[in-house]
């Protein structure tokens, strides 16, 4: 197949030539042949600095660079521990199974569809995800993998016949409900990338369809994420009198009717022509009857107050009123006021002071003081110093970050800016995975309307002095989250890290000093600044300031993105905020600080979220990632699924870490198929601790975790599973299915058996044939009468 | 200029020195399989592992900078275990054996890899050296031996086994038969003297290898010829009288005082043989054990009682061969008589005497078909030729069949960082379970070889080859468990490294990256063409 090569000339063109160059062109070939053929890697090397080695080591390196053609249509299984504990494996095999892949194949024979895990979404409150092209569909199960891509094909084969007619009418509406000058209420509809997965966009739209159509004076307004993703879409209104009803799960049907309940149409030929329709489509019980009615619920009491009550907000201030892009907002909620002072009154020394004493410690995992690395960096002697916002947030069910950044881009810009001043640097990058395109897109966007105001650039704000910040993309490796490999993989190299010392902040990118935050800690910032660092440290516990977002996911009722306090109990976060576990089951465990963190057993759900508490039970504060589980999950499959993880992000260059969590996974493997030995439980603990104490990085060093913090509190599930036994019922290997005498013989089970293995018998008993039965749960999920069980396996 | 402390041991080193150095210049020899002088350390075995006190660390000493009053632990029970443990980690991945099966196999231990390739580089003088640093009659064994190393050849899995056996008894008697007769050089007389009670396999192997350490030999036989059980249990028609009185004549050009038709049958002769040398030792056969008994030495069922050292219950007396375990295979016995002169000359050098030493191996165990292809494709396609009885190999077939060897061993064995570390540090390669990696040989056709299945993962030679600027260079490709170094753009290797090529295959630690042992490839390939 010969490949048409005149786009690379280009792109080398536009993007440049030298050796750092090599992944921004690896990912404009990438999104153009959606593959990386060959000719055009080589070409590359023809026409820049970048050697073959250098480019055929970093294209391979990073997961989200292909080496074959893909399919027309790309399909992302998430992977991340919300999706995994919700069934995300039975999900991955369905899909697997509906298009007909061979073993070993990720395309189907037509080339219409790729499937590709990834390690995570971000969207963990709707799990088990899956991302189609650009949309995302989520609580998925195996029994609606079929139907969701028939949807999927549906409105592509739709999307197809309405370019071809007109494509100007969406665009058109939107116009008109712009021009509407005097607006005295506001609608606000969350926006984030889970709101629009749960279909946000579609009320958005509709939203604007009917303020037209009705011609009332409202401002609609998209917002950030207002973290109650268990309540999506969310749509706020803000009447006339400045009262806000708030309404939980909104479908775009139901617009017209919240629209109406609060909101007058303006001028009397609209009010008539409205109420004259409306009046008409009553009459003859149109669509907005009974069904569609809504109430909004109270934020005072009941679960949105229970939910928002113990939350503190800072990094997430204002969340829910503002519009992400809208700089003059950002400006009337206290946006750069404090880089204002920074550049204007206060000096290096005296930001520093300020971050000092607020206590800050880094929000990315290890929690060091963010003060002592600002002064560190501020005092290395260099003529030129970086800034890094560390925006590559891999850990599976951990969003925080992503939201930050497409919730509030100003937020992190603006403590970016103060963070390069106090140290001396001219220029920032943001590294931001490549799974996060809402946030590349704002913080893009963000960056764009900062240096048309003259709040970055030369003479920033009015001073003397100059920043530039641009975006780095990831593409694809939950070790450049490590900042010795994030420093790599921006240098356009293949993201593995090296030791410590030099810290970065001695010599980083390039060999300067450079100061690397992450995107929660930076966007603590401009509020330390504005109200004192005192102020900040009034939070929280003795050595653990301020507040923390976490994402709050799993086997709980209200899951979404919190900010609470320093201090906090698990307790109250799991009770209070999420609301418990679901009707019927045992709260379990919490895992936090996801691959490198451990699990919590409820017993100690008391332990306050600080830094050293959590490590003490075995756990560490990590990035924020908090997932429920109860008694349906299986501890040591927990376990293995994290280490999976790890092992797969692996960088493969230390000995311990490449081999090592190997052959742990190994172990664990054979623990939850049923084929372990005696012995492997002790191997399993050497092994563990072998790996921390030798392994390189953090990656490696940490990848034990959630091993250990199973194995010391959930020991008896590891026995069990020795003996043959999945208690939780979780382990495939272990346990098969059993159709008990409550069936009736409805034949529902039979029918969607994927494997043929239940024989369809109609008003008789029916029964699994073990050796066909594939273990994918749908007969469980679909019998009306519970008569599908779970039991220990008989025979191996 | 800091000073810093290892395993207590003070010392000032230049700023920027590695702890590795420092380590070096306090004369401690810390491991490491992935730095190089003058390369960046890539810190990827972490087999340099040290314990740094203040953090309570294991770092890597090799990119670990001595900084003013670190104290750093190296030879401690901890870091031993670690630096065992990233072995067996990387041995746990290895595919290949250090010493091909065949090495195994046979009781003599003999490098019959090596053998193979000198016959087939028609270097026979070598050849010959090879076979008798282990085996002292080959002439005779190569007629009568049964052959325990074609079991163990590794391509008897795919048509026949190589017939070493043969070759080596073509080397022998090409070596007879010539002029210029093979002799071990001796070492200058240490003043012991051995007494050697018994004239066959047994003793005349020990009499070879005793006489070669410089120590004086006494052997004394029954009967009226030297031999034993090689005359006695064997036909003329396959083993001809003249092959054994040729290669005893071999032995005893060596110089030993021999005494046939004396038979020791007294308690009282026994004690004064015992009273005039250093050590007696004791190869009689069946027999020995009345004497034995006789002597106040302990009899256990199966002959005369000995510890794995061939040491009997009394001082300075030895037994091996059939005095110990009953009747053998020859080659078991002409095994023993060269571990039992081993064992005699640490004896008589006052050292520890230690058992003979099973070699530190990796080993692939059983290979499945793929695998087998691979081997098959680094070796002559010929099929065997037996030999009838008094029938010899040609010079020509000799070197073909020579050639049908798989080279199963490892190039690198003796050489191999991985392999003299792993015996240091007692690493056992079946810690983590038995292997799941394939074994592969990329290149063949040109003259770098490259076994995935050995690379460490060091990254010397990606760095060498970065520097060529000719080279198509090294990368790594892929990520964690399944990164592998490729040439970038399916090129050769031998593209790859370029005019580097000598420089990344001496800095290979293991044996992944060499060049084609045979002396030219063509030759083979010539042959492939052919069938």
């Amino acid at each position: 197949m010969s490949v048409d090569l005149s786009f690379v000339d280009q792109c080398v063109a536009e993007i440049g030539d030298r050796p750092e160059a090599v992944i921004p062109l690896l990912q404009a070939i990438q999104s153009h042949y959606r593959y990386l053929p060959q000719a055009a890697l080589q070409r590359v090397c023809e026409l820049t600095e970048i050697t073959p080695a250098a480019i055929q080591g970093v294209s391979t390196f990073y997961t989200r660079f292909r080496h074959r053609p893909m399919g027309r249509h790309h399909i992302q299984v998430c992977r991340g521990t919300a999706c995994h504990v919700k069934g995300a494996g039975l999900v991955e095999e369905a899909i697997a199974l509906h298009l007909g892949l061979a073993a070993g194949e990720d395309t189907d024979p037509k080339q219409q569809f790729t499937i590709e895990p990834v390690a995570c979404l971000g969207c963990c409150t709707l799990a088990p995800v899956v991302q189609i092209d650009e949309d995302t569909y989520g609580r998925l199960s195996a029994l609606t993998v079929t139907p969701t891509i028939r949807e999927f094909e549906r409105r592509v084969r739709l999307q197809k016949s309405a370019k071809q007619s007109s494509n100007n009418n969406s665009a058109d509406t939107v116009t008109r409900a712009k021009e509407v000058i005097e607006k005295t209420g506001e609608i606000r509809v969350g926006l984030g990338s889970c709101c629009v997965a749960q279909g946000s966009g579609e009320v958005f739209k509709r939203v604007h369809e009917v303020v037209a159509a009705i011609g009332c004076n409202v401002e609609v307004k998209r917002v950030g994420c207002v973290g109650m993703c268990h309540q999506t879409p969310l749509l706020e209104a803000i009447r006339h009198d400045g009262s806000s009803r708030l309404y939980c799960h909104v479908q775009a049907e139901q617009v017209e009717e919240i629209v109406r309940q609060n909101f007058k149409p303006v001028g009397f030929a609209s009010r008539l022509r409205s109420s004259w329709t409306h009046w008409v489509a009553e009459l003859y019980g149109s669509e907005i009857g009974r069904d569609t009615a809504i109430e909004p619920v109270s934020a005072t009491t009941g679960p949105v107050s229970e939910f928002l009550g113990p939350q503190k907000r800072i990094a997430t201030q204002a969340s829910g009123d503002i519009d992400p892009l809208d700089i003059a907002e950002y400006q009337r909620h206290g946006g750069f006021v404090a880089l204002q002072r920074c550049l204007h009154e206060l000096s290096s020394d005296e930001v520093i002071a300020e971050i000092q004493q607020s206590g800050l410690r880094g929000r990315g995992g290890a929690g060091f003081p963010s003060g002592i690395k600002w002064a560190k960096v501020c005092s290395a002697l260099a003529d030129r110093k970086y800034v890094i916002c560390n925006g590559d947030e891999g850990d599976p069910g951990a969003f925080m970050d992503r939201m930050l950044l497409e919730s509030f881009p100003y937020r992190v810009i603006e403590g970016m800016a103060i963070a390069a001043i106090a140290v001396g640097a001219h220029q920032g990058y943001f590294y931001i995975r490549a799974e996060y395109p809402l946030a590349v897109q704002r913080i893009r966007l963000a960056l764009a309307q900062c240096h048309a105001k003259g709040m970055l650039g030369d003479a920033m704000m009015g001073s003397d002095y100059a920043l530039e910040l641009s975006i780095k993309e990831g593409a694809g490796a939950f070790i450049c989250g490590e900042e010795t490999a994030l420093i790599h993989s921006i240098e356009g190299g293949r993201g593995t890290p090296r030791i410590r010392p030099p810290f970065p902040a001695e010599s980083g990118l390039w060999e300067k000093p450079t100061l690397i935050n992450n995107v929660e800690t930076l966007s603590l910032v401009p509020w330390i600044l504005r109200h004192g660092g005192s102020e900040f440290a009034k939070l929280g516990t003795a050595t653990s300031k301020g507040t923390k977002v976490f994402a709050l996911a799993g086997k709980i009722r209200r899951g979404g993105l919190i900010e609470v306090p320093m201090g906090v109990t698990i307790r109250q976060i799991v009770d209070e905020i999420g609301g418990g576990v679901a009707d019927g089951r045992r709260f379990k465990a919490v895992q936090i600080g996801g691959p490198s963190g451990g699990c919590v057993p409820a017993v100690l759900a008391d332990t306050p979220v600080d830094y050293e508490a959590l490590r003490s039970v075995g756990a560490i504060m990590g990035s924020g990632g908090m997932v429920v589980l109860d008694d349906t999950d299986c501890m040591v499959d927990i376990a293995r699924y994290f280490l999976r993880f790890t092992q797969d992000q692996s960088c493969g260059k230390c000995t311990y870490c490449r081999i090592g969590t190997k052959r742990m996974l190994e172990i664990l493997d054979r623990i939850c198929e049923g084929t372990a030995k005696k012995g492997d439980l002790n191997a399993l603990e050497e092994l563990c601790h072998s790996v921390s104490a030798g392994s390189l990085c953090g990656l490696g060093k940490t990848a034990p975790n959630p091993v250990l913090s199973t194995l010391q509190y959930f020991r008896d599930e590891y026995e069990a599973h020795l003996n043959g036994h999945c208690p939780a019922g979780r382990c495939k290997g272990l346990i098969e299915y059993h159709i008990n005498d409550a069936c009736i013989g409805c034949t529902l089970c039979a029918q969607h058996c994927p494997v043929d293995a239940i024989p369809m018998v109609p008003y008789a008993k029916h029964v699994v044939d073990i050796d066909k039965c594939t273990t994918c749960d749908t007969c469980r999920v679909v019998c009306p009468e519970n008569a599908v069980q779970i039991v220990k396996r008989s025979k191996k | 200029m800091p000073i810093i402390s290892i395993d207590d041991q003070t010392i000032d080193v230049a700023d920027g020195t590695s702890v590795l150095d420092a380590a070096a210049s306090l004369g401690i020899e810390i491991p490491t399989l992935c730095f190089l002088k003058g390369y960046l350390p890539s810190t990827s075995c972490q087999v340099c592992l040290v314990r740094d006190q203040a953090s309570r660390k294991l770092v890597p000493s090799c990119a670990t900078k001595a900084v003013e009053g670190m104290r750093i632990e190296s030879e401690t029970a901890e870091v031993h275990a670690a630096r065992r443990t990233a072995l067996e980690l990387l041995l746990s991945e290895h595919v290949g054996d250090c010493l091909a099966p065949c090495f195994f196999a046979c009781p003599a231990h003999m490098d019959i890899p090596l053998m193979l390739r000198q016959i087939g580089n028609n270097d026979l003088h070598a050849a010959i050296d090879t076979i008798k640093r282990d085996i002292a009659i080959p002439a005779i064994l190569g007629r009568i031996c049964t052959k325990p190393c074609e079991k163990g050849c590794r391509r008897s899995a795919a048509d026949n086994p190589v017939s070493a056996c043969e070759l080596k008894r073509y080397a022998a008697d090409q070596d007879l038969a010539s002029d210029n007769v093979y002799m071990p050089p001796c070492a200058a007389d240490t003043g012991k003297r051995v007494a050697i009670i018994g004239g066959g396999s047994t003793g005349l192997s020990a009499v070879y290898y005793l006489r070669q350490r410089g120590h004086a030999c006494r052997l004394i036989e029954a009967s009226s010829l030297l031999g034993g059980r090689l005359r006695r249990e064997t036909e003329e028609t396959t083993l001809p009288r003249d092959v054994i009185d040729a290669e005893i004549l071999q032995i005893l050009r060596l110089g030993v005082e021999v005494e046939t038709d004396h038979r020791i049958d007294s308690a009282a002769e026994f004690e004064s043989i015992v009273a005039s040398h250093d050590v007696v030792l004791l190869a009689a056969g069946v027999d020995a054990s009345v004497l034995a008994a006789e002597c106040s030495i302990a009899v256990a069922r199966r002959g005369v009682e000995v510890n794995d050292t061939f040491q009997t219950t009394r001082e300075k007396i030895f037994a091996a061969g059939g005095a110990t375990h009953g009747k053998a295979l020859f080659v078991r016995s002409a095994a023993d008589g060269k571990e039992v002169a081993n064992c005699i000359d640490q004896f008589l050098n006052g050292q520890v005497v230690t058992a003979p030493v099973k070699p530190f191996a990796s080993r692939m165990g059983r290979i499945a078909t793929e695998e087998m292809k691979q081997f098959l494709a680094g070796a002559m396609s010929v099929p065997v030729q037996t030999l009838q009885v008094a029938e010899e190999y040609t010079p020509e077939q000799s070197s073909d069949q020579s050639g049908r060897c798989l080279t199963c061993g490892c190039v690198a064995h003796g050489d191999c960082r991985l392999e003299n570390y792993a015996a240091r540090y007692g690493a056992d390669p079946n810690r983590f379970g038995s292997r799941q990696r394939v074994y592969e040989v990329i290149g063949r056709g040109g003259r770098v070889l490259f076994e995935p299945g050995k690379c460490i993962k060091c990254e010397l030679c990606i760095q060498i080859a970065a520097e060529s600027q000719d080279a198509l260079g090294l990368t790594f490709v892929g990520r964690g468990f399944n990164v592998q170094l490729a040439v970038p753009f399916g090129g050769t290797f031998d593209q790859g490294v370029g005019e580097l090529a000598e420089r990344c295959i001496t800095a290979c630690p293991t044996g992944a990256l060499y060049f084609d042992p045979r002396e030219s490839s063509e030759h083979i390939h010539g042959k492939h063409s052919q069938e």
